[in-house]
């Protein structure tokens, strides 16, 4: 949260003679980190970045400590006693607390007489120089001051509340206000509210009414100061859509014991500018007051856990201009006096202030004094190295398949992990995402960020077909993409974890070569998708994948393949089906994969055993077979194999041809076979035997016939 | 003697013979015999040199005349002999002398047309299959990995999808917290939250080792940010943790300062200041000098020199005490930072989403 800091206004509470410049040097050093620092009239504005651990610096109070810790002094405080002041509060008014467990302390004390102007024009200034909006002379002194110490305040008109006195407690279901902003909120039962004797008149600690406001007629001031419970606070202002300068400060902690000088400053304030006479006490519910927690210090934990070496006088000079006063001693000296002298205590005991919630234990303490004493002077130290570096499981062909896929040409992806739910039923999942018959395997998200993406993927396709799309609306119609990513499924059992599984998919499309002096463009197709699947497999060295015809939801029919990988399903490619195609409004073909990556890395890697060289020529024979265009190339290749002829040492395809002088449903496959035996030279004699055996095999068994 | 008058005439006609045929060729020798070559054109050239050839095949072959001649030298008187042998050799001599030279003349210049005929244009491009690419985040996150675990660092992972113990209870996160809202973390219709920081997997490293442990933990995350030119809804972090006995802020910096170093260069230089984390106390956010201007200030540092990088601390004793390590025993410092933030440094990016919108003019960019 961004806080304003006049320049001026923080040099009257410290003193200091540092310029803005270097205020904003010295600051940040120390961890307040001033964004920016600019001109306002014969000011300067500091805009300091407080973190949600350091409420207390929401004022110029808070930075005035953090000042005065870094340049030396003390705080100086402001006027605090009212002009004029006579009787006492509970003659004016009376507050009953009914809700203690949400407001551990409420104050009010009453300024009588008052005559509400405009503000005078220094106090003006100020406001408008950090930002905000002077209204009147009351209402712009209780702005004034919480922005001064912190500590929230309203100011009721009191003759608007009825009986004259304050009730806090929960707000009845339905109860209606109308806020100060003029607008009539509705508020349920669970909504902290300061009440009269009738209604409710304000929010507590987010905004006041309208109706008790204080207005040009006011004369009677009900000035109130408490302490809210955060968690409250913060509930309402949600719950009401209503976030303030108070329910900021309340919801992250304000000082608890800040109540009563507040209203000492506010009635000091109000009765110089607005006139008018205060009562001399304040009203002050506080049924349980807190104590301030001991933080106990080693002053050598400082050094084991910064390497700085402050010597225990530092330690507790800084703790205490910070307001962490210390409450006792121990080890060599043994009163207060004696912990910053000679032979120095080893430890000490300090007093969390009632404003820092964020001071508990003891590396809270160290923090403290490491900051301020500087972190500049932290020397670099490598740590001894006592353990072996390793990366993660499989990194290495992680890294192997990525390369043989960008040597095919795909690009590497990544898209967002969440997708539009209109892609629920487009895809076929990996084999394991799918949980029990009949039940939805998606995740779910609650409150989506992007419009529609309420599913955690279960599979990469569906970005990955967006990014092609992305690409051909950029003139990119040429796209080869490959992503490797988790998608997610519910887990087993309702309320398990959801499953995570590492996923490669491709997606290509467009031309294979372009055209170009080193020849003729060609259009790529299933095969080239394949081969890229495959270029990677073997750099993943994973043995035994198969590839079997199959059907798929977002495949086109005859166009589909399964991967298997010692028999079971990782995953499908293919072309892509016209109406997925037609959802991303694709009219060239696409080609998608997508396997179960981490099913990849678990299955087995071939070993490499070395294969003694042949010591005598091998003769390749070819033969063209004719057959219906079904009979596969896998099944005619284990035909031969099945023959178990030891002279056969490899069976390669050379090619396919369809179209003239081969009859219509028939195609023409060029089988290579090379025979080789391990002792001799065969004779061609001995070939033609075999080879002959295995024509006759093939023309029998696929009722093919060999072509001259 | 008879023969003495037969065989002086025989020299004579095979010289005659030669100089007949060879006579076109004259022009190749002597002072116009370059500028005679030079006009020719290179299929010109390769006929006459095929002519020379035949010419040489048909006057020295075996079969020529001149063999013949030389043939006879037996059968002459022996008093003749030596006479008519050193003429026959000396017109043999002429004759290979005036063929070579004009074969050697024509041949350089064939030679010369052919080098002239085959010349390569060099600067065509080579013919090579298009390469993709690797993701700049790959490029990145695995040049870390690399500097970290030669730094005696393992790289780990955990689940993108948590529990709230993970994700926040064990990191010290207070119930109250901004973070934990609906506002600023993913949840699924199961509760469970899509990890907000990779020091989600501090936690499991922790339980899964014990000290002395060195994890970095590179990784997606998400924040419920709407996209723009800064900001993305899931982005990678890379966290780093440590634990042993003695670590101070001190092997912290000196961690970070050679990590940048051997990513930047040896002249980086790093600053720390003081931050507010819930997992580390003490906490410090930690900047670097700026590797375009060395600190001098540019434009990429905004001037100032420093380039802020990510957050840093001494591990909280909640969190030790989380994953039963004794903070009295054990100290540890974790840090981490953005890898997308380190890539849009490193490559001058201009805007976040490109990262993930796969446009492949940007892909190819990267090497």
């Amino acid at each position: 949260m961004l806080m304003n800091i006049s320049y001026n206004w923080l040099r009257e509470l410290t003193g200091a003679r540092l310029t803005a410049g270097e205020l904003r040097e010295r600051l940040t050093t120390a961890g307040l980190e001033v964004e920016a620092v600019h001109e306002a009239g014969d000011d300067f504005v500091l805009e300091i970045a407080v973190s949600s651990n350091r409420p207390d610096l929401l004022s110029h109070l808070g930075v005035a400590r953090e000042v005065c810790t870094l340049a030396g002094g003390e705080v100086r405080w402001p006027e605090m006693r009212a002009a004029r002041e006579e009787g006492r509060t509970e003659s004016f008014t009376s507050v009953e607390v009914e809700a203690a467990d949400l407001c551990p302390r409420f104050t009010a004390r009453v300024v009588r007489g008052v005559r509400i102007a405009p503000s005078p024009a220094w106090l003006v200034a100020r406001l408008q120089a950090i930002g905000q909006r002077p209204i009147n002379n009351v209402a712009d002194i209780t702005n004034y001051v919480m922005l001064e110490l912190g500590q929230p305040l309203h100011a009721f008109d009191l003759e608007k509340l009825n009986e004259r006195r304050l009730v806090i407690r929960r707000a009845r279901a339905g109860e209606r206000l109308t806020t100060l902003d003029g607008v009539e909120r509705e508020l349920d039962a669970e909504m902290l509210v300061i009440a009269d004797a009738a209604r409710a008149v304000a929010i507590a600690g987010v905004m006041g009414g309208a109706e008790t406001e204080i207005s040009g007629a006011t004369e009677d001031v009900l000035i109130e100061a408490a302490h809210f419970a955060p968690a409250s606070v913060r509930r309402t202002s949600r719950a009401l859509g209503l976030q303030t300068e108070a329910s900021d400060r309340f919801e992250r902690g304000i000082d608890y014991e800040g109540q009563l000088r507040a209203q000492a400053r506010a009635a000091a304030l109000i009765t110089e500018l607005a006139g008018g006479t205060a009562t001399t006490d304040a009203i002050d519910v506080y049924p349980q007051p807190l104590t301030p927690p001991l933080v106990p210090l080693r002053f050598a934990r400082v050094r084991e856990l910064t390497s700085l070496d402050v010597p225990p006088e530092d330690s507790i000079r800084i703790l205490g201009a910070l307001g962490i006063e210390l409450a006792g001693a121990n080890g060599a000296g043994r009163s207060a006096a004696d912990a910053g002298g000679q032979g120095a205590a080893s430890e000490a005991t300090f007093v969390s202030p009632s404003w820092r919630a964020d001071i508990r234990i003891e590396e809270d303490l160290v923090e403290e004094v490491g900051r301020h004493f500087g972190y500049d002077k932290v020397s670099d130290t490598l740590p001894a190295a006592n353990v072996a570096g390793e990366y993660g499981a499989h990194e290495g062909r992680r890294r192997e398949a990525r390369r043989a896929l960008n040597a095919c040409g795909f690009d590497e992806a990544l898209t967002y992990s969440f997708i539009d739910t209109a892609h629920d039923e487009q895809f076929e999942l990996l084999p394991g995402l799918v949980r029990r018959a009949g039940e939805s395997s998606l995740v779910t998200l609650n409150n989506p960020i992007i419009e529609g993406a309420a599913r955690m993927r279960p599979t990469l396709l569906a970005a990955l077909l967006e990014s092609a799309r992305h690409n051909f609306n950029h003139g990119t119609r040429d796209v080869r993409l490959f992503e490797l990513g988790r998608v997610f499924a519910a887990g087993v059992e309702a309320g398990d974890q959801p499953r995570e599984t590492e996923a490669c998919a491709l997606v290509a499309t467009g031309v294979a070569t372009e055209e170009g002096h080193a020849g003729a463009s060609r259009e790529l197709d299933f095969y080239d998708l394949k081969g890229a699947l495959e270029a990677a497999l073997a750099a993943m060295n994973v043995s035994s994948v198969e590839f079997a015809a199959t059907s798929a939801r977002h495949l086109r029919e005859g166009q589909a393949a399964q991967i298997l990988l010692a028999g079971n399903a990782a995953g499908v490619l293919g072309r892509l089906a016209d109406d997925v195609a037609a959802v991303y409004k694709f009219k060239q073909p696409i080609y998608v994969a997508e396997v179960d990556f981490t099913s990849l890395l678990a299955a087995g890697e071939t070993s490499v055993r070395y294969a003694p060289l042949a010591r005598f020529p091998g003769v390749v024979r070819d033969a063209s077979l004719v057959a219906d265009r079904r009979v596969t190339f896998a099944e005619m290749r284990r035909a031969v194999l099945e023959l178990n002829l030891e002279q056969v040492r490899r069976v390669t395809l050379v090619y396919v041809y369809e179209g003239e002088r081969v009859p219509e449903g028939q195609r023409s496959m060029t089988l290579r076979i090379e025979y080789r035996a391990d002792d001799r030279t065969l004779r061609d004699q001995e070939v033609d035997e075999l080879h002959g055996r295995i024509v006759n095999t093939l023309e029998e068994k696929f009722g093919a016939q060999l072509k001259r | 003697m008879s023969s003495e008058v037969r065989e002086q005439p025989q020299i004579e006609a095979v010289r005659e013979a030669f100089e007949q045929e060879f006579g076109r060729f004259a022009r190749f020798r002597g002072a116009e015999a370059s500028a005679g070559v030079d006009a020719l054109k290179s299929s010109e050239a390769e006929t006459l040199l095929r002519e020379v050839g035949d010419l040489r095949t048909r006057h020295t072959g075996k079969k020529s005349a001149l063999a013949n001649l030389k043939k006879m030298i037996g059968r002459v008187a022996p008093e003749e002999r030596a006479a008519f042998g050193q003429q026959a050799q000396q017109l043999e001599a002429a004759i290979i002398e005036s063929l070579e030279e004009v074969e050697s003349l024509i041949g350089n210049h064939v030679a010369r047309l052919r080098v002239e005929r085959e010349l390569l244009d060099v600067t065509l491009p080579g013919r090579r299959p298009r390469r993709g690419h690797q993701h700049p985040i790959t490029l990145v996150r695995q040049r870390i990995e690399d500097i970290f675990v030669a730094m005696g660092y393992t790289v780990e992972d955990g689940p993108e999808i948590e529990t709230d113990f993970y994700n926040f209870d064990a990191l010290n996160i207070p119930r109250a917290h901004p973070a934990r809202s609906p506002q600023d973390t993913f949840y699924t219709s199961e509760g469970f939250a899509l990890r907000s920081q990779t020091s989600t997997v501090q936690i499991h490293a922790m339980q899964r080792r014990k000290p002395p442990l060195r994890v970095i933990a590179p990784g997606k995350v998400f924040r419920r940010d709407t996209p723009d030119a800064t900001h993305n809804p899931m982005f990678f972090q890379l966290e780093g943790l440590l634990v042993d006995r003695g670590i101070t802020m001190g092997h912290l910096k000196g961690t970070v300062t050679e990590f940048l170093r051997r990513l930047y260069g040896p002249q980086t230089r790093t600053r720390f200041r003081p931050s507010y984390f819930p997992f580390t106390e003490p906490s410090a956010e930690f900047d670097f000098s700026c590797f375009k201007c060395n600190g001098a200030g540019c434009r990429l540092c905004k001037g100032s020199g420093w380039i802020e990088l990510g957050g840093s601390g001494m591990v909280h004793p909640n969190v030790l005490r989380a994953v039963d390590i004794d903070p009295q025993e054990f100290s540890g410092f974790a840090f981490g930072f953005g890898i997308d933030r380190m890539c849009m440094l490193n490559f001058g990016l201009d805007d976040i989403r490109l990262l993930f919108e796969n446009d492949v003019r940007f892909l190819e960019q990267f090497n």
